[in-house]
């Protein structure tokens, strides 16, 4: 199976040969790949030297952390990418953009309100959890949508909150 | 004499005062709330009684409650830890009133120092300087400010007195931005906070925030036990702490300790305490404030200097004087602190709740882990994000960042994000390494990114590591479906198949 995968913006064909062995990019690597007591910890030996990861899986890519360093990953295997190339390509990158909670928590404020124009990193909600007020900014241009939660709410992680469009 | 103590607090403060108790043979009270069942001070108490809901105000601040229970379970004496009902002057009075011991100071001495104006007298009159500015004196209107400016000097800092998180707070360089810059930093105060009330404050460029540990019997006797290190800090929270400071002397150790010893004289002092103090590039030492209760970085004193602040802080409250006088008071080695906090470095420090799976503490030589976690704990939004502490112990500073480097990559914690990958660029930082940081370095100067760069990367690993954990989750979802093709074992399978082909 190959796997088409994105490393901060870099792009790596990764193709599983068998259990032992892996091309990168055309180059075949011996590896020796163990996940740690089911726990999203793996243990990677390539030519002898031992790699440790943590592995995050969020809405959007892979987090993998490898020696103090966090990569953000996209990995999408062959059917993905065909299916993705006979749509004409078109990534889903349109579309509201959907706040969620973060983490359960309070909501302290909403400083916007429907139908209002915001900029890429203009505050959006401040979210109150562990003592601390966080302010969640939008993640791009757009105009407010539905707003579905207000000051004094207690929300669920993954809550959705409110859009943007 | 009191022989069982209940301790009002939880998470990791509460063991560490747990296992303090257990080490003086005194049999422990746990309090603790619904969302606190499974923690680690309940099952490590003598007993344990639930105080009401998660949040803090029905459970770990119902004083009233708190004291009833201790009376009921015939504890003689409360640790209040830190955080909390610590520094609460009316509480501590409660506790003395209900006859029992509150093992800390009289609450005499929590209302001197809680009170921002009366502490500044209080350490004035002391001969103890403090940073010049306005804070305390009351709500002041923009013409009464713009008259006290130059007295105090500039630059200074306009501050928002219900604030904190640098909101509403302005630099100023001279007289001339002063109206615009207090309308401006009122206005973000009103926003903010809902109150628009600001106080003037210098500006100390390069400050440290050092603080020094005190001690104090009920019989006249403070001890200092040295400074702690505290500048690394975001949002006023202290990330990381070491003792000694990398810029301390001796004349100023004695000098400040000096100061530290009298200003718990003032307010007749007992128990553990500290001097906040900040500390300008020259030197020069001011007062910030006392906390007087136990400190989170606590340990880090302990380590340098042998003494068990907490078993000291017991024996005080049954009496004892200190076992100890100034010239025991040594420094071995150095110590330094790293808090392990439920927060994402990589996403701006938000916090991270959920269960913790998996946890593999740092052990070997010179490691202490104060903790109220383990894997199973599910950490809440209701409490502070810290979830542990980690403490090494060097021969030299050199030797105790090598050490905690090595520590902070055996601390494996899964299920929420942490900052420990926070703590290792700091390791790597070579400001940090330097000892060349102030209390704005974390926030102005420091970045992840930049540690990291010019450092070996490894994106071909992290590739065959997504691809590899992508594909085994594909193929595993896959073996779930099929399962039910052949459910005996393969041995059985082969064993039949053996028979049936003989």
């Amino acid at each position: 199976m190959k796997y088409a995968t994105t490393i901060d913006g870099k792009e790596y064909i990764v193709e599983i040969i068998d259990e032992r062995h892996v091309s990168v990019d055309g180059k075949v690597i011996e590896v020796d790949f163990e996940s740690i007591e089911e726990q999203p910890v793996f243990s990677l030996i390539v030519d002898g030297k031992s790699y440790e990861s943590y592995v995050y899986r969020t809405e959007e890519d892979l987090e993998v952390l490898v020696k103090g360093r966090l990569y953000h990953a996209q990995v999408e295997d062959e059917r993905e990418r065909r299916l993705r190339a006979a749509s004409g390509g078109a990534v889903a990158q349109s579309g509201p953009f959907q706040l969620k909670a973060p983490m359960p928590g309070l909501v302290v404020a909403v400083p916007v309100s429907e139908g209002q124009e915001v900029k890429e990193g203009d505050v959006l909600l401040i979210l109150e959890s562990m003592k601390m007020q966080n302010e969640l900014k939008s993640p791009r241009d757009g105009v407010v949508g539905r707003i579905h939660v207000g000051a004094g709410d207690s929300v669920e992680q993954r809550q959705k909150m409110l859009s943007v469009e | 004499m009191f022989n069982k103590v209940l301790i009002a607090n939880r998470g990791e403060i509460a063991v560490r005062i747990l296992r303090a108790c257990r080490e003086l043979g005194l049999k422990t009270v746990a309090v603790y709330s619904e969302a606190d069942r499974q923690a680690m001070h309940v099952r490590y108490a003598t007993e344990a009684y639930l105080l009401g809901p998660a949040p803090s105000n029905e459970s770990y601040l119902k004083g009233d409650k708190i004291i009833e229970i201790a009376l009921q379970s015939g504890a003689g004496a409360i640790h209040p830890g830190y955080g909390f009902l610590a520094e609460r002057a009316d509480f501590a009075q409660a506790v003395e009133d209900a006859g029992l011991e509150f093992i800390g100071p009289k609450p005499s001495a929590i209302a001197a120092m809680g009170d921002k104006a009366i502490a500044r007298e209080t350490m004035m009159k002391a001969g103890v300087s403090v940073v010049p500015g306005t804070e305390g004196t009351g709500n002041l209107s923009d013409e009464e400010l713009l008259k006290l400016a130059p007295e105090i000097g500039f630059p200074l800092l306009i501050k928002a007195t219900a604030g904190g998180g640098g909101k509403g707070m302005r630099e100023v360089k001279s007289l001339d931005e002063m109206p615009v810059a207090l309308q401006s930093a009122r206005r973000e105060a009103k926003a903010a906070f809902g109150d628009d009330n600001v106080y003037l404050e210098k500006l100390i460029l390069g400050a440290r925030h050092i603080e020094v540990q005190i001690v104090a019997d009920k019989h006249g006797n403070v001890v200092h036990l040295n400074e702690r290190e505290c500048s690394l800090q975001r949002r006023h929270q202290k990330l990381l702490e070491e003792s000694p400071s990398p810029i301390m002397d001796e004349e100023l150790r004695a000098k400040m300790g000096e100061v530290a010893v009298q200003a718990a004289k003032a307010v007749h002092y007992e128990s553990a305490g500290t001097i906040e103090c900040l500390v300008d590039s020259d030197k020069n030492f001011y007062f910030l404030e006392m906390n007087t209760r136990l400190q989170v970085e606590h340990p880090i004193t302990e380590l340098v200097t042998g003494v068990d602040i907490v078993k000291e802080q017991i024996r005080i409250a049954r009496g004892r004087k200190l076992s100890f006088t100034q010239a025991d008071v040594k420094i071995n080695g150095a110590a330094i602190e790293c808090r392990v906090n439920a927060e994402d470095p990589y996403n701006n420090f938000m916090p991270s709740t959920g269960k913790i799976s998996h946890m593999v503490l740092p052990t070997g030589p010179g490691i202490r882990v104060d903790t109220g976690v383990y894997a199973g704990f599910e950490i809440t939004p209701y409490y502070d994000s810290m979830i542990s502490k980690l403490i090494v112990w060097g021969e030299t500073r050199a030797q105790a960042i090598l050490r905690m480097r090595r520590a902070l990559e055996e601390y494996k914690i899964v299920g929420v994000r942490t900052n420990i990958p926070f703590h290792q660029a700091m390791m790597d930082s070579h400001r940090f390494m330097g000892g060349q940081f102030d209390t704005r370095f974390v926030e102005e100067e420091f970045s992840l990114e930049e540690i990291a760069e010019g450092k070996e990367t490894f994106p071909e690993v992290a590739a065959i590591i997504a691809a590899l954990v992508t594909h085994d989750q594909t193929e595993r979802a896959a073996h779930v479906v099929r399962r039910g093709d052949r459910d005996t074992s393969n041995w059985k399978w082969l064993s039949r198949w053996e028979r049936l082909s003989k």
